[in-house]
């Protein structure tokens, strides 16, 4: 028995015309997208296109604005490092995942940025002030996830871009969490968006995606085979094709699409509701245990993540034995070191992520695992 | 076309427009490969057009780039 709450890290399973889109794509959309003009290619092209389409539709950007990547860790990277290319001031917010903060860090210590680190609060109006003092003449980016994918703290990130949007600083945003469950769009004031393709999207792993309002030029950071101008020792300035080296992963692609049929024909606010209230079931069977810490304010809002802690338990242990009893959740740090500093959880935590299969019947039987857990922990 | 996917943008445009049109790689192209959007009837409307949704090309008649 698996009963997977570890959506965060990439929704399981896939909903069944993911699955079906992923075969067909193997077996019949074998040629390489924008590198030929044979019969094969162009088939495959059109499928890339097709999918172009629906991503930008769906984020409210143009085709050639949606640029598909391995994942949003590389959309992010493309992001912070291009914008940031030639030097400047940088914010990042304090729940960031090394996405972020890896190549921010990086920047700043090898002098070619100045980096800012704005707390977020679990107050919006303290969060947009923390932001707001720290901008100064030369800031050119703000980067600041949608929603942690620690805690799953919604940001106040519509008011942060029209803080950006006002001082004409480029916000980059990271809906890896948030997109799929929350309705997010271009028109929110996002300059980039980068998200992953196989979370709430419902593609398959090795899917991402970058989408650009076309206000900032992104300067690429790998250059490599387009498909087009190929006798130019020059990348293409164009995108997408200029952030899109190399043979695209068609199948992850087309299946990104698939999943956004899926989400659509849900709705986005249906799917949150299910995962909230089956976050919400789990957190009243655990919040019945003082032994038991959720990473929640009742001022601030989420995304159906919740984080807590065992008192007494290093989190990868209370991982394990979930896991013997066939729960999945991930435990540590979920690659957000500046989060969990600014969370004080030295030790990480236990994350419960559902995915629209999930079945609050299982949350309910998971929450009393937990709290037994503590009982038996002490004897 | 200066991508496959402004091609595919800009033909998808023209044949719901009614100016019949297919994508096939460029013969002509001056910095290697490419994609061209071929049109056979008269192209002075189908341009009009790909300015109006700022689709960037390059004319190619049988004389070459213009």
């Amino acid at each position: 028995m698996i009963i997977n709450f570890d959506n965060s890290a990439t929704t399981f399973p896939k909903p069944e015309n993911v699955r079906y889109t992923a075969l067909q794509a193997i077996e019949k959309f074998g040629g390489n997208a924008g590198r030929g003009g044979h019969r094969l290619s162009m088939l495959t092209s059109e499928a890339v296109y097709s999918a172009r389409e629906s991503v930008a539709e769906f984020f409210g950007a143009e085709p050639e604005n949606t640029v598909f990547t391995l994942n949003c860790t590389y959309a992010l990277n493309m992001a912070v490092q291009g914008i940031m290319q030639n030097g400047g001031h940088m914010i990042i917010s304090s729940l960031e995942h090394n996405s972020v903060s890896r190549p921010a860090y990086r920047l700043a210590e090898q002098r070619k940025i100045v980096l800012s680190v704005a707390e977020i609060s679990d107050s919006d109006e303290q969060t947009l002030q923390n932001f707001r003092s720290l901008i100064r003449s030369d800031t050119k980016a703000v980067v600041c996830t949608l929603a942690s994918n620690v805690t799953g703290q919604i940001t106040p990130f519509k008011e942060i871009a029209k803080m950006c949007s006002e001082r004409n600083i480029c916000f980059i945003a990271d809906g890896s969490q948030a997109c799929g469950v929350i309705e997010v769009k271009m028109s929110d004031g996002i300059n980039i968006l980068c998200t992953s393709g196989h979370k709430g999207l419902y593609g398959i792993t090795g899917t991402g995606i970058l989408v650009s309002d076309g206000k900032y030029r992104i300067p690429p950071i790998i250059q490599g085979g387009t498909g087009s101008g190929s006798a130019d020792l020059h990348q293409p300035d164009v995108m997408p094709e200029s952030l899109e080296s190399g043979t695209l992963n068609t199948a992850g692609i087309m299946t990104v699409k698939a999943g956004i049929d899926f989400v659509k024909s849900i709705g986005i606010d249906r799917i949150f509701a299910h995962e909230d209230r089956i976050c919400r079931t789990f957190i009243s069977q655990i919040s019945k245990s003082s032994e038991i810490t959720v990473y929640r304010s009742p001022k601030a809002k989420y995304v159906p993540i919740v984080s807590f802690n065992v008192r007494g338990m290093n989190p990868e242990r209370v991982s394990d034995i979930l896991s013997e009893h066939g729960y999945c959740l991930r435990a540590g740090f979920h690659c957000s070191a500046l989060a969990h500093r600014s969370l004080k959880t030295l030790q990480g935590t236990v994350r419960f992520s559902p995915s629209v299969f999930s079945r609050e019947s299982d949350a309910y039987s998971l929450g009393l695992l937990v709290r037994n857990m503590t009982i038996q922990e002490k004897t | 076309m200066p991508s496959y996917t402004y091609a595919i943008k800009g033909a998808k445009l023209l044949n719901a427009r009614g100016y019949p049109c297919e994508i096939k790689r460029t013969e002509k192209a001056t910095g290697g490969c490419g994609y061209s959007i071929h049109i056979n009837s008269s192209c002075s409307d189908a341009l009009s057009l790909l300015d109006r949704y700022k689709i960037p090309y390059r004319l190619i008649t049988d004389g070459g780039e213009t």
